[in-house]
């Protein structure tokens, strides 16, 4: 008894201490923990208050000899006693910083670097980097799948990893059905009837096999239909919606049922392990990239900094922290505990740990979008701009939108860089063997990369079309003025590109038995592309503003006749040519390799250097694109709200931007080849006793 | 079962697929499908019959050649490609640039086709030869794309610059020229050029072409009001879903006040003394003289019903119903009726029928000396008098008993206008 009566008095010691820590907690996680009282904002006011001292400062440099100062000025109230002047002077030792405040800030200048070309330099670096860090653990984590063999416990990682890519799926075919077709509130019916698809076929499967892959779609279909018509707030119910419904949940429900039932191939695995060791090296140079950014905008741009960052006191103190530690913790448990879980067999928790990553990852992206969209669009009424949450300068009308562009052009700049990782390896490898897997990786590479770029064009073209709809100045520099060349080179990359990918599918085909009956059609496919790709770049004028200016020739215009061949339309139908010609030959490949043997190992050495140039001119395409997308905001740091005065506010021309990137994407990888090299091709270099059987993948239960 | 050949194949893929062609031509206008759709489906029917017939093509070895072979054989094919491309698109109207550009394609086609039948690269003897080769891969990408930026056109920033370093505008008294000229600059520097022509100037016509609109016979405070309101009225012609979203709203915000009255003043220049206003989107415009809603309105001001121009009173001498009220006023019942002799110039062998719209112009708004035909423009908006004339037209040629319309005259060019002034065919001394 006495032993209970204590422990009742511990008990209830215990409860008084957890009511304690209950009433701190309440007090101060108190409601509206973001508004402008409190605890997290207030940590940003010491430099909003230093702001306003400053602007004082040089109100009283200004306006010292003026009356009407005293009026205007918040001191009015204090020098209301005593003679304003005198006052003035005796309380100036409060707001001076000393004898710093004469000393002008040259602009930076060393070997034709500037301030903005060297914070462009790391910006585009840093932003190359994290795309890699970002956009390949997407797929290594299918991949990882993929390769695993189907034990219990990688089937129970496979409905979560089923459900994700159902997400990313969902997401891609419901914002495109949205925006380009119209159909009201289609990325929700896309993500819920895809994701739920891939749940429900999934979890069906776990056990036994119990559906074929039509019968996965078909109940994909209906129950996914069913979801996502209950998740979706629409007044009336359109047939639109539904038949979008319907699609992804039938494409949700067949993927699911395919990659829960696909036949392991260790390739795959290998394939992953490999971009895993790269993305973890490529971890380092983001962070070290992220800082020097952050370092160089201090130097060359502090104020701006400092009114951005100040602009987003949760975001940069709490969230992005805790993402960015929370990341990298992951991030090193999925790289090290890679062959450790092989060897207990626990593929599963490997898997879930990537998926995790996957889910911080996007986050972090997301989170980056809003002041990076905050820049480009900052929410109207500007005048309004400094009594706004912070959610709603995180969520302007564009962030979803690049949220979307950048997830799907991350996931483009993955499969080109695996694209690499092979042609690299391919280069480097004596044995046979090891060039027949570097070979597919190539193969591999291109696909997701090709693939993964159909839906790019309408992300884009979403993005833009919100541009528009905010302000359509911007649009108009991008689509028709200063940029308007910009846009042209953009055309003929993304035809050089499509062009590449094809050319690469038919060496590749050249190794495969029996393929040569569709060299003839293929062919043709290569004429339809070229027409499309001098449709694509066909421009309206031959000058480079949207009015010759002097030294332009004014006559370099398409008659109004002709103006059809420059309009989107135009644009659209040599876009859909391109993907459709991409898309055949595809097919044709896929049918090539079932029914004639694959030669892999033998393919073409100029297919190795068309994939190593297809990632070059997308990890080109994608820095120039940044470009555009920086020099969009014209001469303001915070559209309309934050004016760029230093000497580069303009837009650089053409030739010196053609220059500048390609600068950029030559470190880039230069940085990336060594990196492939030290991460991949070095241990191979060294000797090292056999594999241990152990760190094998496991086998079936 | 022996295999079909090439020609069996062919006799069945071709007919079903003209068949189709045929079908879909003559049954997409009953679908009520538009001719956009109607040449896509056909287009891609005859895309697929090539596939299909291509596929069909026996299989045969794959002969792979040299890189000099090559040329041999494609050298001249696409030498006559290139110069059928040059004259076709010439044919078509497009500048000498674009047909530039094409012939640069059809060689880049070429660059493909090599490619294409090129014999296999020889594998890499050594890591030396692959790192040449790899930085070889690099080196001409960089070099293409840095040659492309480098000669595609490029602008001087200095003229951004400039502009970006000039003071905010800043109005006082009445517009002049000075003020005109920075209306311009606003016109320009809120991208109006986009959507919009001035005459001859820019290069879309996603709204309307506010030169031949005649954006300038209208008031002030509509001018104003169709910029921060743009949805209130939607130019004629351009009442389809895209056009009603594309003019932004937020110009109220964006434009300073100041900004906003020299824009205005620059858009009031827009007239024409020679030519009825136009309306409509291209291809599809057309003149006042055929508007009915014009002459309807033109109707009121010609009976002296319309508030707007109190005091002016067409039908007082020429009839309510034509019939001249007046002696010497002029029947517009009779279209071969001369001009009169009272007015200098070449215009007197004119018939009515035949006059010009710069005539019908300068007969009512600088009047005729010696008779009650007063300068009617020295005291009413000319935006009415252009609208009486499209009615008065009617008396001799019925709007219901047209056939067609009259051509929408040519935009002028800068000349034109130039002369338009040098001449002074205006009233207004600034314009």
């Amino acid at each position: 008894m006495p032993s209970s009566h204590h422990l009742q008095h511990k008990s209830s010691y215990l409860k008084i201490l957890f009511a304690f820590l209950f009433i701190f907690s309440l007090v101060h996680l108190a409601p509206e923990p973001f508004s402008s009282s409190s605890t997290f904002s207030t940590l940003g006011e010491p430099s909003t208050a230093y702001a306003q001292e400053e602007e004082v400062e040089d109100g009283l440099e200004e306006f010292a000899e003026d009356d009407e100062f005293a009026d205007e000025d918040e001191f009015a109230d204090e020098e209301e006693e005593g003679d304003g002047e005198e006052e003035e002077d005796d309380k100036a030792y409060l707001t001076d910083i000393g004898i710093a405040k004469d000393q002008v800030i040259e602009p930076f200048s060393f070997l034709g670097f500037s301030n903005r070309k060297i914070i462009w330099v790391a910006a585009q670096l840093h932003i190359l980097f994290a795309s890699f860090i970002l956009g390949c653990p997407m797929f290594v984590v299918i991949m990882e799948v993929m390769g695993a063999r189907r034990t219990q416990g990688v089937r129970k990682a496979i409905i979560l990893s089923n459900v994700f890519l159902g997400i990313l799926i969902g997401v891609v075919i419901g914002i495109t059905g949205e925006i380009i077709i119209g159909i009201h509130h289609g990325v929700l019916y896309g993500l819920w009837a895809c994701s739920f698809a891939a749940l429900i076929v999934s979890f069906l499967n776990y056990f036994h096999r119990l559906l074929n892959v039509k019968v996965s779609a078909a109940v994909g279909a209906v129950f996914g239909t069913i979801i996502s018509i209950s998740l979706t707030p629409v007044e009336h119910i359109e047939t639109s919606g539904i038949v979008l419904a319907l699609l992804n949940g039938a494409v949700g429900g067949m993927i699911s049922n395919m990659i829960m039932f696909a036949k392991s191939d260790f390739k795959f695995e290998r394939l992953a392990h490999e971009i895993t060791k790269v993305i973890g090296m490529c971890y380092s140079f983001t962070a070290l990239t992220g800082g020097l950014f952050l370092l160089i905008m201090i130097v060359v741009y502090s104020d701006f900094i400092s009114y951005l960052l100040g602009n987003f006191p949760v975001l940069f103190m709490i969230v992005y922290p805790t993402l960015f530690i929370l990341e990298t913790i992951v991030m090193y448990i999925y790289v090290y505990s890679w062959d450790p879980l092989n060897q207990q067999n626990k593929k599963g928790r490997h898997i879930v740990c990537g998926i995790i990553l996957n889910v911080l990852g996007l986050t972090l992206l997301a989170a980056l979008d809003g002041p990076a969209t905050f820049m480009q669009t900052p929410p109207k009424p500007l005048a309004e701009l400094g009594n706004i949450s912070e959610w709603s300068k995180i969520a302007t009308s564009t962030w979803m939108p690049l949220n979307y562009h950048r997830l799907v052009g991350n996931g483009t700049f993955g499969g080109y860089m695996v694209g690499i990782i092979g042609a690299y390896m391919y280069l480097w490898s004596t044995k046979k063997e090891e060039k027949e897997y570097y070979d597919w990786v190539g193969y591999m590479g291109n696909i997701i990369g090709v693939g993964i770029m159909i839906p790019l064009p309408a992300m884009g073209y979403i993005f833009v079309s919100e541009i528009y709809q905010y302000d359509a100045t911007i649009g108009m520099y991008i689509m028709s003025d200063r940029e308007s060349m910009f846009m042209l080179v953009q055309g003929l990359l993304v035809g050089t590109m499509f062009s590449a990918s094809n050319i690469y599918m038919w060496v590749s085909m050249k190794r495969i038995e029996n393929a040569q009956r569709f060299f003839p059609a293929m062919k043709f496919g290569f004429i339809l592309i070229v027409i499309s790709v001098a449709i694509w770049f066909t421009p309206r004028r031959f000058f480079a503003t949207m009015m010759p200016e002097p030294g332009m020739n004014p006559d370099m215009v398409l008659p109004d006749n002709l103006a059809f061949m420059a309009l989107m339309i135009s644009k659209n139908t040599a876009a859909f040519a391109l993907v459709t010609v991409t898309f055949i030959n595809y097919i044709f490949y896929t049918i090539a390799t079932k029914t004639g043997k694959v030669h892999y190992g033998k393919i073409n050495p100029l297919g190795v250097y068309v994939l190593i140039f297809l990632g070059f001119a997308d990890i080109w395409l994608m820095s120039w694109m940044g470009t555009i997308r920086e020099l969009s905001r014209m001469n303001w740091h915070v559209y309309k709200v934050f004016k760029d005065i230093t000497p580069e506010k303009f837009a650089p021309t053409l030739a010196e931007s053609g220059f500048h990137v390609t600068a950029i994407v030559w470190t880039f990888f230069i940085i990336m080849t060594a990196t492939i090299w030290i991460a991949i091709k070095y241990p191979k270099t060294t000797k090292k006793p056999a594999i241990p059987a152990s760190t094998a993948p496991q086998m079936a239960e | 079962m022996q295999e079909k050949t090439f020609s069996q194949k062919a006799k069945k893929i071709v007919p079903i697929s003209l068949g189709l062609v045929v079908i879909f031509w003559f049954g997409s206008p009953a679908l009520g499908l538009s001719v956009a759709v109607q040449q896509r489906l056909c287009g891609i029917v005859l895309v697929v019959m090539i596939y299909v017939l291509l596929l069909a093509i026996p299989k045969s070895e794959f002969k792979e050649k040299t890189f000099l072979q090559n040329l041999k054989i494609k050298i001249p094919v696409i030498v006559v490609l290139g110069i059928i491309i040059w004259f076709v698109a010439g044919s078509f109207g497009f500048p000498i640039w674009w047909q530039v550009e094409f012939v640069i394609f059809a060689f880049v086609g070429l660059i493909f086709f090599v490619l294409l039948d090129l014999r296999p690269m020889k594998p890499e003897k050594s890591q030396g030869q692959s790192i040449i080769r790899l930085l070889a891969t690099y080196a001409l990408a960089s070099a293409i794309f840095i040659t492309v930026t480098a000669q595609l056109p490029q602008f001087d920033p200095k003229y951004e610059l400039e502009k970006l370093n000039r003071p905010p505008m800043k109005l006082s008294g009445l517009a002049g020229p000075e003020v005109i000229a920075a209306g311009r600059e606003i016109f320009e520097a809120n991208k109006c050029f986009n959507c919009h022509k001035v005459f001859w100037e820019g290069n879309s016509d996603r709204g309307p072409n506010l030169g031949t609109k005649q954006i300038g016979l209208y008031s002030e405070d509509y001018i104003k009001d169709q910029i921060l309101n743009p949805r209130r009225n939607q130019a004629p012609g351009f009442e389809d879903k895209k056009s009603k979203k594309a003019m932004p709203t937020y110009y109220g915000d964006d434009i300073s006040d100041d900004e906003l009255v020299a824009l205005i003043a620059y858009l009031k220049t827009m007239r024409d003394p020679t030519h009825m206003p136009v309306e409509g989107k291209f291809p599809d415009q057309w003149t006042w003289w055929d508007d009915p809603k014009i002459i309807a309105e033109g109707k009121i001001v010609f009976e002296g019903k319309e508030p707007a121009t109190e005091g002016l009173n067409c039908a007082v001498c020429h009839g309510e119903t034509g019939i001249p009220m007046m002696t010497g006023a002029l029947d517009f019942r009779n279209e071969n009726n001369p001009d009169t002799t009272k007015i200098e110039g070449d215009h007197t062998d004119k018939l009515l029928k035949d006059w010009s719209d710069a005539l019908w112009y300068r007969r009512v708004t600088r009047g005729v000396v010696g008779t009650p035909m007063a300068p009617w423009g020295m005291i009413f908006p000319h935006l009415y008098l252009w609208k009486a004339e499209a009615y008065a037209r009617t008396f001799h040629d019925p709007l219901d008993k047209r056939t067609e319309k009259r051509p929408v005259p040519p935009v002028p060019n800068k000349e034109e206008i130039e002369a338009w002034k040098s001449k002074e065919l205006f009233l207004d001394p600034l314009l």
